[in-house]
């Protein structure tokens, strides 16, 4: 599983969001992004490797539940303002957790601005079985 | 890859391989599985080995092989022998030629869209189902339309067929008491699997098949089945005018444009004028609806060379008409545009506050940009503003969110003020 990080800045910037610190995206760089994306899933849609990918929204719109005194209680947008949180993931099935690092390195070279200094890519493999999770 | 005469043709034949097999075996569920795979057969074969010469019959053949195959399986599963017998080999199928085709084709295809819009099944499966079985579209299309998991979409599929098969519906038509809700219900199907298209705008880069195409194709397809029915041919025309102003609605680089900007002359005019002379036409028959009024707006815009130049008085007495045929939050909204338009932004305004009492308009981001919208007009950049970031934190769709900051961006107070229109 390929997950990419992005904060509740990098979203606003994304969404021209005025006065929202960073940069605001010109149309010319999201449309930037959105052709390196499309090119990026047709790729591993084409060699069979893509699983399954999503984007999600900004963090603002998350919620979170946690038990407090016995009962659940919600938080809207529970995040740190810079926190750097899940904004998309991508499930691979190839050779190897190599083969998975070479495809989750190129999301690095997504264009935007800023983006490549920021970019924050991990990977981690999927369970394959209960013998990993169970002793 | 199938070279797109060949796809058109796999698509057109989809319900009609679909309907022969039901009348032969029934197991609508399974022979609409098996369907799948002979269009896959037809499209992975007919690019090497060229066309067959009677395509239908081909299919036909493919798809009851395979279904007899599935219905074996199925019924080892189940352990059934004795039914087993009446199963005909599929060597005793014998292919009928296209000249034997039946002159029912078309009953067979308006069945099957009736069937697929059962009202057992959520809105959700009925699309799902009538983009499959009808369309001939495949699961992992209709899910990637949908921006949902290819197994979410193969479960709703499964389980819109389980809910056909539990609900015991017959291969045939409804009866006559029923027909008028149930083709009601189909075009509702088909009205939101075009608004579906249409919503969807250049995204981070989504690979989107055009639904509003399909949509069209398959209206198309009713229209010509059922050329009488009013409402039918005001939802072929309200699609028809509405997706003409497509090529114009975003810019060279997906921003969404509104209308009042649009190059008009990126308009299809193929598109107006056949939507046009078919809304006209319609209109004549004297048994309104809403989709024909729909229509009938969207050929006033249409229609117009300017934004300046609409005919707002006549899109405002359409949309009153529309308001009393309708309980639409998204009518309610355009019918205070429309007001605005003739009788000035506080009247629009006026009506605004008092939908904010309704949950299903007032929620929804589009109540806010309207009221960004009309406050700008009534000389209110402040208020604008703030109405533009509100609606914005309203959608959590990006291209959205970037026209509406935009917007709000425009509106940012400066030192020296340089608009005039508004002393």
């Amino acid at each position: 599983m390929i997950l990419l990080c992005g904060s509740q800045p990098d979203y606003d910037a994304m969404a021209g969001k005025p006065g929202s610190g960073q940069p605001a995206w010109t149309s010319a760089d999201f449309a930037a992004l959105g052709t390196f994306m499309e090119a990026f899933n047709r790729e591993l849609a084409e060699s069979g490797e893509l699983v399954e990918t999503r984007g999600l929204t900004a963090p603002a719109y998350a919620r979170r539940i946690r038990l407090q005194d016995g009962a659940p209680v919600i938080t809207d947008g529970p995040y740190a303002e810079s926190e750097e949180v899940l904004a998309g993931y991508w499930i691979v099935d190839c050779a190897s957790l190599d083969r998975a690092t070479q495809i989750a390195a190129r999301l690095t070279e997504a264009p935007g601005p800023d983006a490549r200094e920021r970019a924050v890519v991990d990977v981690r493999p999927v369970a394959e079985s209960r013998d990993e999770l169970e002793p | 890859m199938p070279t797109p005469a060949a796809e058109d043709l796999l698509r057109a034949l989809a319900p009609q391989v679909l309907a022969a097999l039901v009348r032969r075996y029934g197991h609508f569920d399974l022979a609409e599985d098996a369907v799948q795979e002979a269009l896959l057969a037809g499209a992975t074969q007919w690019p090497h080995d060229g066309v067959p010469d009677h395509p239908r019959a081909w299919l036909i053949t493919v798809a009851a092989r395979r279904l007899t195959d599935l219905l074996r399986a199925e019924q080892a599963r189940r352990h059934r022998e004795q039914t087993a017998a009446a199963l005909m080999p599929a060597g005793d199928w014998i292919t009928p030629g296209d000249d034997a085709r039946r002159l029912d084709d078309a009953d067979d295809t308006l069945i099957l869209l009736f069937l697929c819009c059962h009202p057992a099944l959520s809105p959700a499966s009925q699309i799902a189902l009538t983009l499959r079985a009808v369309g001939g579209l495949s699961t992992g299309e209709i899910a990637r339309a949908f921006l949902v998991p290819e197994a979410t979409m193969t479960r709703r599929i499964t389980r819109a067929k389980q809910a056909i098969a539990d609900s015991g519906a017959p291969f045939a038509p409804p009866t006559a008491s029923e027909r008028g809700p149930r083709l009601a219900a189909v075009r509702h199907v088909l009205y939101l699997i075009f608004t579906e298209g249409y919503a969807a705008t250049a995204g981070l880069g989504l690979l989107r098949p055009d639904l509003c195409a399909e949509a069209i194709r398959l209206t198309r397809l009713l229209h010509r089945l059922l050329p009488n029915e009013t409402e039918t041919a005001g939802l072929l025309a309200l699609m028809l005018l509405t997706d003409a102003r497509r090529p114009a609605r975003t810019g060279p680089h997906g921003e969404l444009i509104p209308m009042a900007e649009q190059d008009r002359s990126r308009w299809d005019p193929a598109a107006i004028s056949e939507g046009v002379a078919l809304i006209t036409a319609t209109l004549r028959r004297r048994q309104p609806g809403p989709f024909q009024l729909q229509a009938a707006i969207a050929a006033v815009h249409d229609e117009a060379a300017s934004a300046e130049t609409t005919d707002w008085p006549q899109i405002l007495a359409l949309y009153e008409l529309l308001r009393e045929a309708s309980d639409n939050p998204v009518i309610a909204l355009n019918h205070a545009v429309a007001t605005a338009m003739v009788d000035g932004p506080r009247a629009g305004l006026q009506l605004l506050d008092q939908l904010a009492d309704d949950t299903r308009v007032a929620t929804g981001y589009r109540f806010h940009a309207v009221r960004a919208q009309l406050l700008e007009m009534a000389c209110e950049p402040a208020a604008a503003r703030v109405a533009y970031l509100k609606a914005a934190r309203h959608t959590a769709s990006l291209p959205h969110q970037r026209y509406l900051h935009a917007r709000a961006d425009r509106l940012t107070p400066t030192p020296v003020d340089r608009r005039t229109d508004c002393n």
